[in-house]
């Protein structure tokens, strides 16, 4: 499939995605600032469309409203709602600056090799979009007694799965976290995920129980130098 | 109104005439836990809340439950409403819209779902007590309606009033999903920009 993700946001807005679906959008929405900025203009645009079917409700609506907020209680988020926003707002320089990292990696490596990374880094983006977008796409989320998390999102048919880890603190600058995969109770790298939050692609899945986190000196290990501060079942 | 703050002035009250709090200022207020403030907001989007649960879910009995949840979801967590992020009635009717979709789909399966997706103008204006400025903004998005293509007119009212998956959308419309997911897309880009949404 080489639907860009990006065309799904469209069918959230209108409500038109399945549930599945809806939770793999919801986490790509967490990571995508370009969709988040689009997201408020649509939504207002098809609550407008809503908002023109206006038809009086039966007036025992109103009283039995009244009677019911009487007596439920209600959220009181104020403190987490901000707590949220503050948390994402901190996450959101991070992002950013893993992004600027992945083009400062492609520039500084060189004229001949830059066109080449580029095309790599555009595969692995598609490749991403196609795992997140498939229709056998599985997710689990693991979190760590710290309150860092990651979501996997599987897909047998494209034997591969995309590691979400939004909630990850920003390391030292010389340590990475690095993702492993664990077969049979053989750990084999996957590839390290960068100082902070951030998405990664896993090729090859197949007979893969579990993946595992690590934080490692910089540049990555080759096998785990520390206890994994999480693991996925897949 | 000039007559009004005159007499006002003249009976020593502020001169200033003070609007009633606007649905952004009342849900806030609803947050804070104020009832008044609830019955309030109430008023003002009750009948875009139901006509919007009629639209999708057609029954009466089955709207009127879906927009109750609504409002009680309102009551309950109107501390999550930002201000920042849209307005409150846009924040309400996304809840709305997401619950009766839930529940048309819930309560009908595919095979029964009615096979219809005309743009019905919806009521008559004088069903409903409307604001002119409401009334406008109506008018605007019945104009804006009809400025869509056939496909896009087609695959918005089939997945927004029906509750359709773009899947099923494209299946109804015997085209193919990345055509669907287009046109939804293009088609909510120029309701936007017809509407004079920010974008």
């Amino acid at each position: 499939m080489t639907t860009d993700i990006h065309h799904l946001l469209a069918p959230y807005v209108l409500d038109a995605l399945e549930p599945d679906e809806r939770n793999v959008f919801e986490a790509h929405l967490a990571q995508c600032e370009l969709c988040r900025s689009e997201l408020g203009g649509f939504a207002e645009t098809a609550s407008r469309i809503g908002g023109a079917q206006a038809e009086t409700p039966p007036p025992e609506l109103r009283d039995r409203l009244m009677a019911m907020a009487a007596t439920t209680p209600q959220e009181r988020p104020v403190v987490t709602a901000m707590a949220q926003r503050s948390r994402l707002r901190r996450a959101l320089p991070r992002i950013a600056v893993a992004a600027a990292a992945v083009v400062a990696a492609v520039s500084i490596a060189g004229f001949v090799n830059e066109h080449q990374k580029a095309d790599d880094l555009r595969a692995e983006r598609d490749e991403m979009v196609a795992v997140l977008t498939s229709s056998d796409a599985a997710m689990s989320v693991d979190a760590s007694t710290g309150g860092a998390s990651v979501r996997v999102i599987s897909s047998p048919s494209h034997d591969a799965a995309v590691v979400v880890g939004t909630s990850l603190r920003a390391l030292r600058s010389d340590q990475v976290y690095q993702l492993w995969t664990v077969h049979d109770g053989r750990t084999t790298s996957a590839g390290v995920m960068g100082r902070g939050p951030g998405m990664m692609l896993v090729d090859g899945i197949k007979g893969v129980d579990a993946l595992a986190v690590t934080v490692e000196p910089k540049g990555g290990s080759k096998t785990p130098t520390s206890d994994p501060i999480l693991s996925a079942s897949i | 109104m000039p007559a009004a703050s005159r007499s006002n002035r003249h009976l020593g009250v502020a001169a200033e005439p003070t609007s009633p709090p606007g649905d952004d200022e009342l849900l806030q207020r609803v947050a804070r836990g104020d009832d008044a403030a609830f019955g309030a907001l109430y008023d003002s989007l009750g009948s875009s809340v139901y006509g919007l649960a009629r639209r999708v879910i057609r029954d009466p009995a089955r709207a009127e439950e879906v927009a109750q949840e609504v409002f009680l979801q309102v009551w309950q967590t109107a501390a999550r409403f930002d201000p920042a992020r849209g307005r409150a009635k846009s924040w309400v009717l996304t809840l709305a819209h997401r619950r009766a979709v839930d529940a048309v789909r819930r309560d009908q399966s595919a095979t029964n779902r009615e096979r219809t997706y005309d743009w019905t103008p919806g009521p008559d204006h004088d069903v409903v007590d409307e604001t002119v400025s409401l009334r406008l903004e109506h008018e605007q998005v019945r104009r804006c309606m009809e400025g869509l293509t056939e496909l896009q007119h087609e695959a918005i009212t089939l997945a927004y009033f029906q509750g359709y998956t773009y899947a099923e959308t494209a299946e109804v419309l015997g085209a193919n999903t990345s055509t669907i997911k287009t046109r939804m897309r293009d088609g909510l880009v120029r309701l936007r920009d017809c509407m004079g949404v920010e974008s």
